[in-house]
């Protein structure tokens, strides 16, 4: 069985009663566990609307024709309550932003322990998983600065950090290197090689980077909310 | 959370000023209110077991200023249902106060030690010295409440003067919180000289003085019926009138209960106020951490962690507030009450119950006025809250 396979995935934004945009147009997905995919796309094509919905952040459109089916990890996702997004969210997941989304009036080790925080853990416990993340992407001497203290490339290690501090079985990165140089770009993507091979965490990136989606085992094209180079290369 | 609220300094500090001045003045009222709630209460509960015989022209309630013949006492002794009934001088401490203060005028009051036959059942304790004992009767010795001490600073073994007469005084009484606390006891007979050479009567020659009453005061028999008997002294003594507890509780009662109203409610008002700022910064505050709240959203944050936060750190502004309103209110108080001794003006009673209730509800205020702002912020949709900014 696939770790992560989504079905049908529609996704309409109403922006107004005569103006819908039509960001996904049955998205099939699948993804196997330790993989590490690339979605590649034009800008507005859907690439982030998949991410969001993957990271259980919005739900698909269910008035299809066909019903929507998202399951992750063995546990159908699909139509779950809000609580408990979260909570698979917390738990199980791991997100990194293109613009790094650190809070700025915490310390690089304290926004690494949040995802521990609200996975339930102690705070003593949060903060020394925060700590041995930041110790694997390099930042422990930094622990105590805050993210204006922080150089980008810095601030996206310590995101990457925060997104792996609860071990996820998935990490989703939208844009990763989006708003980094070379130099950082190669640092952050040796770090997400190394979670992926080391630790064998099934990474799902959105990038327009070639070098980025070169380094993935496999590569999605998508455009116009579908995904154009067969459903994946994997299951076909 | 600190760090949310240091973080924008400026605003944080007038929001908790605006509770502060909220919760100050919502103190000072409350204990203004409580020193006129407990005059109140304590007058209502001397009153409770008694009937008063005064002159019927008193101005006031029932404060005997203008005597009568001592012989109205053995009248209402007479009437049926009736235990006690003793007479009692009263007369103003100092002729010319003009009662123009916040509490009772300070009054000297003569009677005969025991003259309840233990029906009196209103007791103070006594602070310092001893109670006074038909052993006194016709010395120059004195009994002071806990406010004329104060107000004179005198204790036991020092000089009193009560219209050019030195009293020595023999005992402090615990504070009561009603007139007592502004009251000077002597013995009967030496009052009963006072209030004559005060009334400044003409006496003629060889003639003696009239023995005056200011007041008769009547302890019906356990079970009586008190207006039977206030109806009979009417009857026999209709240049009388007469007032017990149910009497100072409808002068006085909803009166004290309006005017507390009216002090509390600007109080409330001023807190409401405090209240509006509250949202109003939490409201920018959570407009302002829109992506913030986004980022903690898509992480795992649930909704109720979301508006626990911030509700957390609204209550804890309502908390400083809190606690500063009730500094400020107590160093207020504190020089308000210092000023007034020497005029007798003890505006406010301060206690720990309104202390702790005014701090507990200026927390709980913040916190139900950051409860409507948290709220929006915990639906915010996370990757809409992640754009914004």
């Amino acid at each position: 069985m696939a770790f992560l396979e989504a079905r049908n995935l529609h996704k309409t934004y109403r922006l107004s009663r005569s103006n819908h945009v039509r960001a996904l147009r049955g998205v099939d997905v699948t993804v196997e566990s330790g993989e590490m995919v690339g979605i590649m796309g034009p800008s507005g094509c859907g690439k982030s609307t998949l991410m969001h919905i993957l990271g259980l952040l919005h739900s698909p459109d269910f008035d299809t024709d066909a019903p929507p089916s998202l399951v992750i990890d063995g546990t159908d996702v699909t139509e779950i309550e809000d609580r408990e997004r979260t909570r698979m969210r917390a738990e199980r997941m791991g997100f990194v932003f293109q613009f790094f989304n650190l809070v700025p009036t915490l310390t690089a080790l304290e926004n690494v322990a949040l995802p521990a925080e609200y996975a339930g853990r102690r705070k003593s416990n949060a903060r020394a998983a925060g700590m041995e993340a930041l110790r694997q992407v390099g930042l422990e001497d930094r622990a105590g600065h805050r993210p204006n203290e922080l150089s980008g490339g810095q601030q996206q290690r310590a995101a990457i950090a925060r997104a792996l501090v609860t071990r996820p079985a998935l990490l989703l990165a939208d844009e990763p290197t989006g708003n980094l140089d070379s130099e950082n770009t190669e640092e952050v993507m040796a770090l997400l090689h190394w979670f992926n091979r080391e630790r064998g965490q099934t990474i799902v990136l959105v990038t327009h980077d070639t070098r980025v989606s070169e380094a993935c085992s496999r590569v999605l094209t998508m455009r116009d909310g579908v995904i154009t180079n067969g459903h994946d290369a994997l299951a076909s | 959370m600190l760090r949310s609220l240091a973080r924008r300094k400026l605003r944080t500090t007038l929001t908790v000023l605006g509770i502060t001045v909220g919760i100050w003045a919502l103190m000072v009222m409350s204990a203004m209110a409580n020193k006129l709630t407990a005059l109140v209460d304590g007058g209502s509960t001397y009153f409770d077991n008694k009937i008063v015989v005064s002159d019927a022209t008193n101005p006031a309630f029932g404060f005997g200023l203008v005597p009568m013949p001592v012989e109205v006492v053995d009248v209402v002794a007479g009437i049926p249902g009736v235990a006690v009934a003793a007479p009692r001088v009263q007369f103003l401490l100092d002729p010319n106060d003009t009662g123009s203060g916040f509490g009772a005028p300070d009054f000297v009051v003569g009677f005969k030690a025991g003259f309840d036959q233990g029906y009196e059942t209103f007791g103070s304790e006594i602070a310092q010295g001893r109670e006074m004992t038909l052993a006194d009767e016709g010395k120059l010795v004195v009994m002071l409440g806990a406010d004329l001490a104060r107000k004179f600073d005198v204790a036991p073994g020092d000089a009193f003067e009560i219209r050019g007469e030195q009293f020595e005084v023999i005992g402090v009484r615990e504070p009561t919180l009603m007139f007592f606390d502004t009251t000077a006891v002597i013995p009967w007979a030496i009052g009963q000289e006072l209030l004559v050479r005060d009334e400044a009567l003409e006496i003629e020659s060889g003639a003696e003085a009239p023995v005056l009453t200011s007041m008769v005061i009547t302890y019906p028999e356990p079970g009586a019926d008190y207006r039977a008997i206030m109806r009979a002294i009417g009857e026999a003594l209709p240049q009388t009138r007469t007032v017990t507890g149910e009497d100072f509780d409808d002068q006085f009662g909803s009166t004290i209960a309006i005017f507390n109203a009216i002090i509390l409610s600007v109080a409330l008002i001023s807190i409401v106020v405090g209240g509006l700022s509250v949202i109003n910064t939490m409201t920018m505050s959570v407009t302002e951490r829109t992506r913030e709240i986004g980022i903690k959203r898509a992480i795992g944050a649930s909704r109720g962690r979301i508006m626990s936060e911030l509700v957390w750190e609204a209550g804890l502004m309502g908390l400083v507030g809190g606690l500063v309103g009730l500094g400020l209110a107590g160093v207020v108080i504190y020089f308000a009450n210092d000023a007034g001794q020497t005029s007798g003006t003890i505006l406010f009673l301060m206690t720990p119950w309104i202390g702790a209730l005014g701090v507990s509800f200026s927390t709980v205020l913040g916190a139900v006025a950051g409860a409507l702002p948290a709220w929006n912020a915990a639906r915010l949709d996370p990757v809409e809250a992640l754009r914004y900014g």
